[in-house]
């Protein structure tokens, strides 16, 4: 198989799907951030960001923590790690394509 | 991404924070055209030195709590808590780090060679009198805040077109203030910091304002 074909069939599936790569992108470039600045800049619904959250906390690539803002419950978001070096090699497998 | 550096100043406090610094540094050369020639302020090193510290560390600090105020009391819930830092992977902060350094070196050497090219054309060249080297300083004193607040705009505030129409402002207020100005460069420090201050203040207080009025917190059950 010719080397950017391989490149596109090795993409990480995970972090492909749009809504989760809105997500890792979002998330890659900041420390850490709540739920309602996603569901902000998303524009998902809340049933659609749960759930593409929970896929990517079963990949190991999102930690999620719940928490309170005074008495408001909060929700913070960070990549792992290991959603970092997989968001790193998702963009070099992007570049390598094309 | 850039998107989400931008969402630091989604609700104008970067601009405010920025206004409020510049105000800070016009308000201490008023004061100091206020306080007598043979004052212990202006006479003493040290105590001149603590004089700006006296000033200008409230003005950073009213800054820094009004910014975190209006964070936590109105940004964080309508829009979502963010917190910057270690974002991105440990090569792009490594480059992020090096590109700001080589930046502000190139920015230094280039203001530096400037006053040194300066200085010795006024010495060198009879020609060139202390007048019209005053004249250059003045103008590339005053072109100095146009690209920086044009960087701004476009670094920060890209997505809020009327923002153009401020560095339009500044750049025409900035041309009224050096025809109608003080002759003396460090006479016009003053009023140019105190214009420049004021729109980057209102630029983002406009800001504010207008998401404010654009964005309401979700209802309580929202998580």
């Amino acid at each position: 198989m010719n080397e950017q074909l391989r490149a596109i069939s090795e993409l990480d599936r995970v972090i492909h799907e749009p809504g989760r790569l809105m997500i890792v992108a979002l998330l890659g470039a900041v420390k850490e951030c709540d739920f309602l600045y996603l569901l902000h800049e998303t524009e998902m619904n809340k049933g659609n960001l749960s759930s593409h959250l929970a896929r990517l906390e079963e990949a190991g690539y999102v930690g999620i923590e719940k928490t309170y803002r005074g008495k408001v419950p909060m929700t913070l978001l960070r990549l792992t790690r290991a959603g970092r070096a997989a968001f790193d090699q998702y963009r070099q497998g992007l570049k390598a394509a094309f | 991404m850039a998107r989400p550096k931008r969402y630091d100043n989604i609700d104008g406090t970067g601009g405010m924070f920025m206004g409020l610094m510049i105000l800070g540094f016009a308000l201490l050369g008023y004061l100091q055209t206020i306080l007598p020639e043979d004052s212990f302020w202006s006479t003493n090193g040290f105590a001149s030195l603590l004089f700006m510290y006296l000033v200008i560390f409230p003005v950073l600090a009213l800054g820094y709590w009004g910014s975190k105020a209006i964070k936590k009391h109105l940004t964080w819930p309508r829009t979502g808590y963010v917190a910057y830092g270690a974002g991105g992977t440990e090569a792009q902060v490594k480059r992020n780090r090096w590109a700001t350094m080589g930046a502000l070196a190139v920015l230094s050497a280039v203001m530096a060679a400037g006053l040194v090219g300066l200085v010795v054309l006024a010495r060198r060249h009879h020609a060139v009198s202390a007048v019209s080297a005053a004249s250059v300083a003045r103008v590339g004193y005053l072109a100095f805040w146009v690209p920086l607040y044009a960087f701004w705009v476009w670094r920060m505030g890209g997505e809020n077109r009327w923002k153009w129409v401020g560095l339009l402002f500044l750049a025409l207020g900035l041309l009224v203030i050096g025809l109608l100005g003080p002759d003396d460069v460090i006479a016009l420090v003053r009023p140019v910091m105190l214009f420049v201050g004021l729109v980057w203040f209102g630029s983002g207080a406009i800001t504010l304002c207008l998401y404010i009025r654009h964005t309401q917190p979700p209802a309580p059950e929202a998580e």
